[in-house]
């Protein structure tokens, strides 16, 4: 078996999942794992399959693309390498946090922020982001999941991070997140 | 004697289990190797009996020294344990020795009286708190075939766990 990710984007509505997992399966995939959200209306999602060797990724895509054009859905599939399958796998001691920000929409939110965790070293493992409040006064909420290294110093993230927060007029917030084993 | 911790997706973790019907010699065997096990693993404060691939209801934990804790009650063996009450809920991260991969936000009861019979074959009752409170409903849920991602909050609120050593 070979891994392969496929991204479809199209117009939420009822059988989406049902349909593309029906192709899929027809083609021997197996799905490993997997994300899907709706984001204003329209559905997305990420899955990462493991196909029969020999099933190559761009006529699965011109298979997928082929049988969800009736639900309008677009759909990418490109190979993935072992390479970029094993990061889940035990690493270094590192801990989890969670990272808010929220406040009047404005561009450049979300790259000034990460820009910030790069630069401590974070590592960003779940995303979300929506706009609230309506067209008349935006507000941006973000909602990251971020690891950190034994090294990282989050105090002085934290204090930067609040330094942005008021610069960009957004309030932001950090928390632990440690895992109790029971 | 320390036993081996199942993981998903063994049957017994995801089955309800059976009362106890007496504190005799085989339930007190049971308790040893639920402590055995507890106090191998090092990092984890439960066990529940499913866990060693016993359908029993039987837990033991200890949450003696931890962070999080406010009641404690040192080790407690209890045998077909029932929340009395619960009040309050918070939500906090969660793994488990049967699903080292994954971790997950989960909503508890922070206030909790639990009864069940105790090592001595008598009825006790706890009144617990907190990560005790927290403990108790995690290992109680294995008693009814629940694991910690049945009770997760959200889909999207189960993660890798990414650090993890031979458990």
């Amino acid at each position: 078996m070979t891994r392969v990710a496929v991204a479809a984007f199209g117009p939420d509505r009822p059988g989406m999942i049902a349909a593309i997992t029906g192709v899929l399966m027809g083609h021997g995939g197996n799905l490993e794992d997997t994300s899907m959200t709706v984001l204003q209306g329209n559905f997305a999602m990420m899955l990462v399959v493991s196909v029969p060797e020999g099933e190559a990724p761009d006529s699965l895509e011109s298979a997928l693309s082929h049988e969800m054009a009736p639900l309008g859905l677009t759909v990418v599939v490109r190979p993935l390498d072992d390479a970029s399958t094993v990061a889940g796998e035990v690493m270094a001691e590192e801990s989890n946090w969670s990272v808010s920000v929220r406040g009047a929409d404005r561009p450049g939110i979300v790259h000034r922020v990460t820009r910030l965790l790069a630069d401590h070293g974070a590592n960003i493992v779940d995303l979300t982001t929506r706009v609230i409040g309506g067209a008349t006064e935006p507000v941006y909420v973000m909602l990251f999941e971020i690891t950190l290294g034994p090294s990282a110093d989050v105090d002085r993230m934290e204090a930067e991070l609040v330094t942005l927060g008021e610069e960009l007029g957004v309030e932001i917030h950090i928390r632990s997140h440690e895992t109790d084993v029971l | 004697m320390q036993q081996p911790v199942l993981h998903l997706p063994h049957p017994v973790l995801s089955q309800p289990s059976s009362a106890i019907e007496q504190i005799d010699q085989s339930a007190l065997d049971l308790a040893t190797a639920l402590l055995d096990t507890m106090r191998a693993s090092g990092h984890s404060v439960g066990v529940a009996a499913p866990q060693i691939g016993v359908s029993l209801r039987a837990f033991c934990i200890d949450v003696t020294g931890h962070r999080k804790a406010k009641s404690c009650h040192g080790e407690i063996v209890l045998f077909n344990p029932v929340i009395i009450e619960h009040s309050g809920s918070e939500i906090g991260r969660e793994g488990c020795m049967s699903v080292p991969e994954l971790t997950g936000d989960v909503a508890r009861a922070t206030e909790l009286a639990v009864s069940g019979i105790g090592l001595d074959g008598e009825d006790h009752r706890f009144e617990v708190n907190a990560f005790e409170a927290r403990a108790m409903q995690h290992e109680i849920d294995h008693l009814d075939g629940y694991l910690f991602l049945d009770r997760a909050v959200a889909p999207n609120r189960v993660f890798p766990r990414r650090v993890y050593r031979d458990e």
